[in-house]
């Protein structure tokens, strides 16, 4: 089973403070790590325990620059077996430009699967990977969590609210949008990427692929980004824990919760 | 039977049979050497290993340490008994070799033995012949009563069998010299040993004494190359392979092994760590080979004593009879245990030997330390966890923490702006972060604990304070400091600590400094040993001893009422010998109380340590390592734990209070408590 | 006059409350730009859904075809972008979840039409719509606008707006016909699981304590556990910990877990993502416990500790064993 694996490469937010630019378009992204897309990183290693059972070639892409060809290595590593990363140029983007820009490479590719991650860590949209479904005229599905391949037809899980799944059959070829908790991604690590350095990774511009400026016109505006409104929030309780707690169990007992 | 007299050796009789002496000795050579070439496959196939650097003081440790036995009597008894048995074969091998030749009918020993030497030779040969035998029952005795754990797991009948056969050895000599004396009613004036067994042979009479003489000179003679031969299939193997076992042993202790000795890149090697035997160094594999089975590291190993499944011995012993196994000698061989593993080329990280197992070390060295045949551990131990990550087969909690680390420089993944903003708690010190081109006197390096984690704050606030008082010029790189990356290395991801080295050795190239102090004995050990330049670098305490044996710093005040103890750091006791100045400065505070712990000093017992323990929790555990140590502590009636580590700090914190311990006992940094002096 | 359409999503014989949320929050729009407000509905006969509906809007366009039972992207696709193309409604509302997010795109693709997800507020600025959402999990807020276009698509963040008690419209239902070119369905639903289901039924407990992936370990839940059993709560969670396994699945709470409504609900490390935030939203009192002071709990909690919850765990134990 031939798979291809949208990958991004996101800012490492987790601990730190964001501070928006002075311009209010982007956050200050000075000092700031980067790694693999969460939800991206489920997705290859997905592919490549599919291509571990049932055999096939898995490629990794990714729209961005050199710096961001650190993903693709660590797909490569991981397992892929070749990468693609096509350089945007000046172009500005967003989902709908980014899908129209994969779909266009992914189109001339031999595939049967294509894999993503549901959302991104940064922009959190949740919509590449269907978009590039469409632009491809191809089957989709949105925050799979469990995948059985039978022949040309898998079965899936898609994970509901509640503690629901949905249990659905879809024909190949398609686009999946991964969930995160599908498997366990397995690590890959500094000499793993350093040897994975002789799979092949090529690099393709927008004009190679022939996408004029009117096909990549985003669709939306970045008016201005904000730090959360200061709600008034939670009342700090303060002291020592022995206090704390004391203070904890009055709140507990003054609601009618019997300990 | 009438004997035919030698002309030269007029003081010993002749033996019958030369020819047959010349057969028996030339078939136990020439098996011995082929168990030997059998035995040395493995080793030309194994990994190179660099160790013949400063073979002065390699001769000098093999004084020490193989010929004085210097490690042998931190079991008293056993050490004792064992130190005889080993001076009983040095001194005997003379006699041996005699008797050899007198059976070969050659004289060579005769100028050297026929005179006044040969008297004192033979009194001194008696005296140890009993007290080899003495030893020897001795040992089987306590063998057999004293049920002691660490022989779990050992090959006890072939304890007893060697113990016995030693015995039948000195025996057979004192009947042999005994009855040759009584046949020739020459004098026991300077054999003791043969007059004692002369006793038992009053009543024989004069043929019969030959028989006797003739008979247990060829069990003895045969005995003995049995013996000899028995060596490389047993673990007695170490009576020969000891010896260059402890010439080649590990100088650097506290250092660990590159990936592959000898190969600067990666990109060269096709794996990394551990997967098969051959994969091992041949010194590690001599390792193996020497295993005496006395289980005196697993008898000291911490994460052995709080239930874990790592067995120090027991992972030699499996390694050598895979070893055994894969390369063969004989289909019969004596030390092999109980089942036979037909799967060839097993893996052994992950296989053979279990990842719970691999993870279980702390590398505390303890039982490197202990080992009186200097088997090493860590090495080991860290090329199979550099396996195990390179195939993904570590812990995942561990994936999160090498990134944090890769990316951020720290494991908790903070960003590096933020390195250094701990300095806002010493409002009243301007502490220099150091900028390119900048130069101070003495760079401290914080590492990533002391930068981020509030509780080893506290203890770099500590040190800047004092270096402050002390008048010292000083500096820390803040945001161009990445984790010295000693845990990293230890964990098995070699390449990600050659990355945080690298960026480190780069900083520190921007930077002029006399020498670095550092928080943590990790960190100086790192720097010190795994860093390539000679860095001159030093941990807080002999930096801070210094201080005040100089005058630079005053300890006035009296320390807090309490008894204290010090809890030698692995990383500062047994891995760098670093055991008086803590003491020394403890003792240089006024109002100082101080007891010492059973397990001090090399004895020390490891606090948990910095690496695994922090992000992946062993299944079988029964109680925490620092538990364990902070009941050591109340044992030696002490109500304060004086540390220098601040890992040891927040683990034996820690378990004091999951141990409800917190009336009875406190733990503090030896600099926090210098401070309070000042 | 425009028009503004909420697409109607349901499961199991019920409408789920997206769909409320979003048509309050578009009756609002409406009134305030003098729009109508149409709710689409795609069905196959079964249940009452246009009955639910109809008091909620001006109209409901029902799409009735056995094929409809269930949500299907590719039959939803080619309704809605039928519609739409006939209609040209100003604004298209959608559920940003997981049937949305499965459509929404495709949908935009199809049509051309501008599309922004996960919107947590929608306004309308010079005639424009504007939407706010948030990026870097709930860390930064955006404001995003369209480029020019006749329809603008938007997927609505559950749990955004809150329906109040308002005069009810009398809903006309409409019947519509489908386009005549559906395709074959490339996905064909087979069942629904619920990975939930186990020991203990988190939704009825009075008393949660809930755990995040600020305990560090799975042996570290244990004490947390004894918390529980000596305080009479049981035992939750958050999405980390189930995904690492540490805990079954049945003791998850958010979007992707269960919805609670405790009277009391004692956070540890969790740090108050979103989807976690929309599982509590019934919640009496939440209380949090988290070492970082900027974690998002602290905006949504009643009560916040800022401190290792170890310590206040191990206290707690303590006072309530004296």
């Amino acid at each position: 089973m031939n798979i291809v694996v949208c990958l991004k490469r996101v800012p490492l937010t987790q601990e730190v403070d964001l501070q928006v630019n002075s311009d209010k378009k982007d956050i200050v992204k000075d000092g700031l790590a980067f790694v693999v897309n969460d939800w991206d990183n489920y997705a290859i290693e997905e592919a490549v325990q599919l291509k571990e059972k049932l055999g096939g070639e898995v490629t990794a892409v990714t729209v961005g620059y050199e710096d961001d060809e650190e993903v693709l290595r660590r797909a490569l590593a991981m397992g892929a077996d070749k990468a693609i990363r096509i350089d945007p140029g000046e172009r500005e983007l967003d989902a709908f430009v980014i899908s129209k820009i994969l779909s266009s490479v992914i189109r001339d590719l031999r595939y049967d699967l294509v894999l993503t991650g549901v959302q991104a860590d940064d922009t959190n949209e949740a919509m590449v990977g269907v978009m590039v479904a469409e632009n491809l005229g191809i089957a989709h599905a949105a925050v799979v969590n469990g995948i059985e391949v039978d022949g040309n037809e898998l079965t899936i899980k898609v994970e509901l609210e509640g503690g629901i799944d949905e249990v659905s059959t879809i024909t190949l070829p398609a686009v999946l949008t991964i969930q995160t908790g599908i498997n366990e991604p397995r690590y890959v690590s500094i000499m793993g990427i350093r040897k994975a350095g002789k799979k092949e990774l090529k690099v393709m511009t927008i004009d190679e692929l022939g996408l004029s400026q009117d096909y990549l016109l985003p669709q939306t505006v970045i008016e201005e980004l904000f730090l959360p409104p200061e709600t008034e929030g939670a009342e700090i309780l303060e002291g020592d824990p022995g206090t704390i707690a004391e203070e904890i169990i009055r709140i507990i007992k003054d609601k009618g919760v019997s300990i | 039977m009438s004997l035919p007299t030698q002309g030269n050796s007029n003081y010993m009789l002749a033996i019958s049979g030369s020819s047959l002496v010349w057969v028996a000795l030339v078939i136990a050579v020439c098996l011995f050497s082929y168990l030997i070439y059998k035995r040395m496959l493995l080793l030309r196939r194994a990994q190179p290993d660099p160790r013949f650097s400063m073979p002065g003081r390699r001769l000098l440790g093999l004084l020490v340490y193989g010929v004085i036995q210097k490690r042998q009597p931190r079991y008293l008894w056993a050490g004792i008994a064992h130190i005889i048995i080993f001076w009983g074969f040095v001194v005997l091998s003379l006699r041996s070799l005699e008797l050899i030749f007198l059976g070969l009918h050659l004289d060579f020993l005769d100028p050297l033995l026929g005179n006044r030497f040969g008297w004192f030779y033979s009194l001194l040969k008696d005296i140890f012949e009993l007290l080899v035998l003495a030893a020897c029952i001795f040992s089987m005795l306590r063998r057999a009563i004293g049920r002691l754990p660490r022989y779990k797991g050992s090959h006890q009948f072939e304890a007893y069998l060697v113990l016995g056969l030693i015995s039948f050895l000195m025996i057979t000599d004192i009947v042999f010299e005994a009855s040759g004396l009584l046949w020739k009613h020459a004098s026991f004036y300077w054999h003791p040993a043969a007059q004692l067994g002369a006793a038992f042979l009053s009543d024989v009479g004069k043929e019969d004494l030959n028989v006797i003489y003739q008979a247990s000179y060829w069990l003895h003679i045969l005995t003995l190359l049995t013996f000899l031969n028995l060596l490389p299939l047993s673990k007695h193997f170490h009576i020969i392979t000891a010896i260059p076992n402890v010439f080649f042993r590990k100088l650097d202790k506290g250092s660990i092994k590159p990936a592959r000795w000898g190969v600067e890149s990666f990109d060269d090697l096709e794996s990394v760590g551990v997967q098969r035997l051959e994969d091992f160094t041949w010194k590690h594999i001599l390792d193996f080979y020497t295993c005496t089975e006395c289980g005196r590291c697993t008898d000291n190993c911490p994460a052995n004593a709080v239930g874990r499944p790592l067995s120090p011995k027991l992972l030699t012993l499996k390694l050598r009879d895979h070893a055994y196994e894969q390369y063969p000698i004989f289909e019969f061989k004596m030390a092999t245990g109980k089942e036979k593993k037909e799967k060839k080329g097993e893996t052994i990280a992950g296989g053979l030997i279990s990842s719970e197992e691999i993870w279980s070390c702390t590398t505390c060295g303890a039982c490197e330390e202990e080992c009186p045949v200097f088997i090493e551990y860590i090495d080991k131990i860290v090329d199979m966890r550099r396996y195990l990550v390179e195939n993904a087969k570590n812990p995942s909690t561990f994936n999160q923490v090498f990134m944090h680390f890769e990316k951020t420089g720290n494991p908790f993944g903070k960003p590096p702006s933020k390195r250094s903003e701990w300095i806002k708690d010493v409002e009243e010190i301007d502490v220099k972060v150091l900028k390119q081109g900048d130069s101070v006197e003495t760079l401290y390096f914080v590492d990533s604990y002391g930068s981020y984690d509030p509780r080893m704050q506290a203890i770099a606030c500590a040190i800047v304070r004092g270096l402050h008082q002390a008048g010292i010029s000083f500096g820390i790189l803040g945001p161009m400091e990445k984790d010295s990356g000693h845990q990293v290395r230890r964990m098995g991801e070699e390449g990600l600590f050659q990355l945080l080295m690298e960026e480190n050795v780069e900083a520190l190239g921007t930077v002029q400094f006399s020498n670095i102090i550092t928080t943590d004995p990790h960190a100086f050990n790192t720097l010190k040993k795994d860093y390539p330049g000679d860095l001159n670098v030093s941990h807080y305490v002999p930096f801070f001893l210094d201080l005040v044996t100089s005058g630079k710093l005053r300890p006035r005040k009296k320390v807090k009422e309490r008894i204290y103890t010090y809890h030698d750091p692995c990383y500062l006791g047994r891995h760098n010998d670093i055991y008086e100045a803590p003491r020394q400065l403890l003792k240089a505070l006024p109002g100082m109380r101080f007891v010492e712990m059973e397990r001090n000093r090399d004895r020390s017992f490891c606090c948990g340590g910095a690496d695994v323990i922090l992000w992946h929790e062993l299944e079988h555990e029964e109680i925490r390592m620092a538990e364990k140590r902070v009941r050591m502590a109340l044992d030696a009636g002490a109500s304060c734990i004086v540390t220098a580590c601040p890992f040891c700090l927040i683990h034996i914190e820690d378990a004091i209070k999951t141990a409800g311990l917190e009336e009875s006992i406190e733990v503090i940094d030896l600099m926090e408590l210098l401070l309070t002096t000042l | 006059m425009g028009e503004i359409m909420v697409l109607a999503e349901h499961r199991q014989g019920e409408v789920r409350d997206i769909t409320f949320e979003m048509l309050f929050k578009a009756r609002e729009l409406c009134q305030q730009n003098s729009h109508s407000l149409t709710a689409v509905l795609m069905t196959d006969g079964q249940g009452s859904y246009a009955d639910q509906l109809k008091s909620w809007a001006n109209e409901v366009v029902v799409f009735k075809d056995d094929r409809l039972g269930n949500f299907n992207a590719d039959f939803y696709n080619v309704i809605l972008a039928a519609l739409i193309e006939e209609r040209k409604p100003f604004i298209v509302l959608m559920g940003h979840t997981p049937w949305g997010m499965d459509l929404a795109p495709a949908l935009s693709v199809k049509t051309g039409y501008p599309l922004v997800t996960d919107c947590v507020d929608v306004l309308v600025e010079d005639g424009k719509p504007k939407v706010i959402r948030q990026i870097y999990s709930g860390k930064i807020y955006s404001k995003v606008s369209f480029k020019e276009s006749d329809v603008y698509l938007v997927t609505v963040r559950p749990s955004s707006f809150t329906p109040e008690v308002a005069e009810p419209f009398s809903g006309e239902i409409v019947e519509h016909d489908l386009p005549a070119d559906l395709p074959t369905p490339r996905r064909v639903f087979k069942e629904f699981v619920d990975t939930a289901a186990g020991e203990v039924d988190i939704s009825q407990a009075p008393f949660l304590i809930s755990v995040g992936r600020g305990i560090g370990e799975q042996e570290n839940i244990e004490q947390v556990k004894e918390l529980a059993e000596k305080m009479g709560a049981v035992l939750s969670c958050s999405r980390p910990v189930v995904d690492k396994n540490w805990l079954p699945k049945y003791h998850q709470v958010g979007t992707s877990g269960k919805s609670v409504k405790p009277k009391i609900y004692l956070a540890l490390g969790i740090s108050g993502a979103f989807q976690h935030v929309a599982g509590i939203a019934g919640a009496g009192t939440v209380i949090a416990i988290n070492k970082d002071k900027k974690a998002p709990i602290f905006r949504v909690a009643d009560y916040g500790v800022v401190d290792d919850l170890f310590k206040v765990v191990a206290a707690l134990k303590e006072k309530i064993e004296s």
